[in-house]
């Protein structure tokens, strides 16, 4: 016999013609083991409500349509099957189904997924070859296997927006940061040994809600369909702004700040570290958050004293750099 | 997208669109996996373009119009590099050009290719290139109509499907790049949900002609369940068929080619050995083994990643440690809109190109990498050729008469009458193709399905639309592109009826071998305005190569 369960799908639906909140519709279906969250939506709107509204396409996870979060998480539906879902879910036999976040519903499942295409063009998501127009076609350009390597993960990317979804710092921002997916595909043009404007690009990437905005929360890298190291690509590009000698930005002042004080004091001076980030006039805006963070007891030392084990933290650090020397 | 490209670069001054059902990196190329033909003559260095006609022209089992095929050799390495050097991601050899891997029915090493995502790399370089340039797309639109008058171009007529708005794209010149038809074949195919072929419904409704619809290639390793596919590559690496008895039965087929034979051969070994009980048994029905484990771990992981993933994924098999198990499934349609190596239609400004085209260099059977390759030198030759007549001519107007049509004809599945259910439609016309117009034809199951579709297509006019809201309505989409694949439905019936011989992917039971004589011409099917289809003929363009029997 077949493994069959009755299960309850729990749907954010929305339709701004007639709703006007999102509310979770309920669908109690009977489904077979092996059978995808995409399938079952499709079962639903075939059998049950046809109103259902969800975008899919090719069904074989390499397109990216149906990409929503299923129990919380930014994924594709049709490559989630119902019964593992079913084994990390909250509640028994039932499962969660909501669009994206960080873009607007257009209905149901649905979202509007043109801002992350404007932000694809404000990064120059693409590249612009060495090989002049009329050029193009007649000779093949040299890549060698190493320096194809490093760019081949993030051609993995299909665009589903699920990093997108789940990044902290995009929900933050109001959605005004660049997001994991356009510093993926940056870090990917830069790398190319074909493209002729990494510097042009670097210059738009250090620029506010660009690459220095991202705090390391690893959320894009957990929901990666493709399982590609996006973090791998952040830091890439923020190691080419040093590469390239672009220090003059809050991240880099920032970053430079970290590692003095770290070499320094094993520790970080917090009371000068907005100083330096944000130099005279920018520190001095960070005031009245100062004032708040003391009201609340939050003061950092002033003259802090250095770690007693700082001999170690240097020479972590020496070998750090002597790494990273070594592989550039 | 190349088109795109290729207008824009060569005229900036064009006022280009680019009108799309799904965002441009959904599109169904994105899941072709192996790669792309060029004879670039890297891995093999005695490989020429005239091999790779050969091949395709044999592979086409002779109804490939040698012109076009040509055309599509002779461009291909020239396409290829200029694709490489826009950034696309090819994988290399140790000197640093481009890899090449062995392919089913080619003679050399002549398949470029990016992992197993090739056609995904391709189509994220050919967009990027065309945000770079600035191309204006619009995104989920429907095709509802092409507009001519008196046999030149006025444009389209297309849903937005956000809104439900009914809008009309004045154009000098049109570029139908709306993919296959292998949707028809529902639970028995691999493609996309939206592979309904659109344009190709679109033209017949215009008056105009499709060309070879009966050829529809089966893949021979389709996924048990799911229908996807286990990419040619996973052969091309050395993957081998085994039948219940535990023998590679391609031996009996294919001696030489063995696993590499071409697709239609290889479908129809697989069919014979289930048919005749070679098979394994499942509640999913019938199938066979593709065998990778010989292969060893490290070359499935580095070479066929997506493979293993979609694998476990869909069927729960890890083809590290177990066979996977396959049977064949509609995959690719030959046929399409009639059209020449221009890419030009009877229409004038009217080009068609890709899947949705028959221009015809696959004739009855597509190589494995001619796919991807069609959209790349076709799709550059239509922009070229639509950018230039554009230029020409004056600009177009559509009536608003002509909306107000389609407006009338939305509204008609909302009438109180309409009963039917799309989805019950949609499984019985997947099942009646499969069964009667599938890998194995005759006249009279070709009859049968033909009767069994005209009267599916009588039901569809009382089919529902139960969704009436105006946003994003998905169901009103399904609806419409049911009625396309019907339409369609019908010429594949009727060719696979009419044709009497076996050619390529059409394989007649009653008709067991090619008949040159009579059959080596291309069939033309037209739609009257009462939906009656017809059928008629015209001849094959022959060139260096004659007719030989196909042997591998």
């Amino acid at each position: 016999m077949e493994d069959k369960r009755e299960i309850t799908f729990n749907v954010l639906c929305f339709n701004p013609e007639v709703d006007e909140k999102a509310y979770f519709k309920s669908y109690d279906v009977v489904l077979e083991k092996g059978i995808t969250v995409l399938r079952a939506l499709n079962y639903i709107k075939d059998h049950v409500d046809p109103s259902l509204t969800l975008r899919f396409f090719c069904q074989a996870g390499i397109c990216g349509s149906c990409a929503i979060r299923i129990n919380g998480v930014s994924k594709l539906a049709c490559t989630t099957q119902v019964w593992e879902e079913l084994e990390v879910s909250k509640s028994k036999d039932t499962i969660t189904v909501e669009p994206l976040r960080n873009f607007e519903v257009m209905r149901d499942l649905v979202v509007n997924i043109d801002p992350m295409v404007e932000k694809l063009k404000k990064y120059k998501s693409w590249v612009i070859p060495a090989t002049k127009d009329a050029d193009l076609g007649k000779k093949e350009c040299t890549v060698m296997p190493e320096e194809f390597e490093p760019i081949n993960p993030a051609t993995d990317c299909i665009l589903c927006a699920a990093c997108y979804s789940e990044c902290t710092i995009n929900e933050g921002s109001n959605q005004q940061f660049i997001s994991p997916l356009v510093m993926l595909r940056a870090y990917r043009m830069n790398k190319d040994t074909r493209d002729t404007v990494g510097e042009e690009r670097l210059k738009v990437l250090v620029e506010d809600h660009g690459i220095w905005d991202c705090t390391h929360c690893y959320r894009c890298v957990q929901s990666c369909v493709k399982n590609i190291p996006i973090m791998d690509a952040i830091q890439g590009l923020r190691e080419e702004t040093f590469a390239r000698g672009m220090t003059n930005s809050e991240g880099a002042r920032h970053a430079l700040a970290f590692k003095d004080d770290t070499m320094k004091l094993g520790r970080l001076n917090e009371f000068t570290l907005p100083l330096r980030t944000l130099g005279m006039f920018g520190a001095v805006g960070q005031i009245p958050f100062a004032i708040k963070m003391g009201l609340k007891g939050r003061v950092p030392p002033l003259l802090p004293h250095k770690i007693s084990t700082r001999k170690q933290v240097q020479t972590m650090l020496e070998e750090v750099e002597r790494d990273s020397k070594k592989s550039h | 997208m190349y088109a795109a490209l290729e207008a824009v670069r060569r005229n900036p001054a064009l006022k280009i669109a680019v009108i799309t059902k799904v965002y441009p990196t959904r599109s169904h190329t994105s899941a072709a996996q192996g790669g792309v033909n060029a004879a670039l003559a890297n891995t093999d260095k005695s490989d020429t373009v005239d091999l790779h006609i050969f091949d395709t022209v044999k592979g086409s089992d002779y109804l490939a119009d040698q012109d076009s095929a040509a055309y599509l050799c002779e461009q291909a390495p020239i396409l290829i590099r200029e694709l490489e050097n826009l950034g696309a991601p090819f994988s290399r050899l140790a000197d640093g050009s481009i890899a090449q891997r062995p392919f089913g029915g080619a003679s050399k090493y002549r398949c470029c290719y990016c992992a197993d995502k090739t056609g995904l790399t391709i189509l994220q370089t050919l967009y990027e290139q065309c945000l770079r340039y600035g191309i204006q797309f619009f995104n989920e639109y429907f095709l509802l109509s092409l507009e001519q008058e008196d046999g030149v171009a006025k444009g389209v007529i297309a849903l937005d499907i956000r809104t439900s708005k009914i809008r009309k794209f004045e154009g000098k010149t049109v570029i139908l790049a709306t993919g296959g038809y292998g949707k028809m074949y529902w639970h028995r195919s691999s493609n996309a949900a939206g592979l309904t072929g659109d344009g190709g419904a679109a033209c017949l409704r215009a008056g105009m002609a499709l060309k070879d619809m009966e050829f529809v290639q089966f893949h021979p390793t389709g996924l048990r369940k799911s229908g996807l596919l286990v990419t040619e590559g996973a052969r091309g690496e050395g993957g081998y068929l085994i039948n219940n008895k535990g023998e590679r039965f391609m031996s009996r087929y294919a001696p030489e080619k063995m696993e590499l034979g071409p697709r239609d051969l290889v479908s129809r070994s697989v069919e014979t050995e289930i048919r005749e009980g070679r098979g394994f048994d499942s509640t999913a029905g019938q199938y066979i083994h593709l065998d990778l484990r010989h292969l060893g771990a490290d070359l499935i992981k580095s070479r066929l990643p997506q493979i293993r993933e979609l694998c476990i994924q869909f069927e729960g098999v890890d083809p590290i440690n177990e066979p996977i198990p396959i049977r064949p499934t509609a995959h690719y349609s030959m046929g399409g809109i009639d059209c020449n190596t221009a890419c030009e239609t009877s229409v004038k400004g009217v080009y068609a190109v890709g899947e949705g085209a028959c221009v015809s260099v696959h004739g009855a059977n597509r190589l494995g990498g001619n796919s991807l390759l069609e959209i790349l030198v076709f799709g550059k030759r239509a922009g070229m050729e639509a950018a230039d007549l554009a230029s020409k001519l004056p600009a177009a107007k559509i009536s608003d008469q002509r909306l107000k049509d389609q407006e009338e004809h939305i509204a008609g599945f909302y009438g109180k009458n309409q009963a039917e259910r799309y989805d019950v439609i949609r499984t019985e016309l997947g099942t009646s193709l499969a069964d009667n117009a599938g890998i194995y034809r005759s006249k009279e199951l070709g009859e049968k399905g033909l009767s069994e579709i005209l009267a599916l297509r009588e039901r569809f006019k009382k089919v529902k639309v139960a969704d009436h809201s105006k946003t994003f309505n998905t169901n009103l989409m399904q609806v419409l592109e049911l009625g396309n694949m019907l339409d369609l439905a019908v010429c594949v019936a009727k060719g696979a009826a009419a044709r009497e011989e076996s050619r390529g992917s059409h394989s007649r039971i009653d008709f067991p071998v090619r008949d040159d004589q009579n059959w080596h011409k291309h069939s033309i099917f037209h739609m009257n305005a009462e939906g009656e289809v017809s059928l008629s003929f015209k001849p094959v363009t022959m060139g260096k190569f004659e007719l030989q029997e196909r042997k591998y």
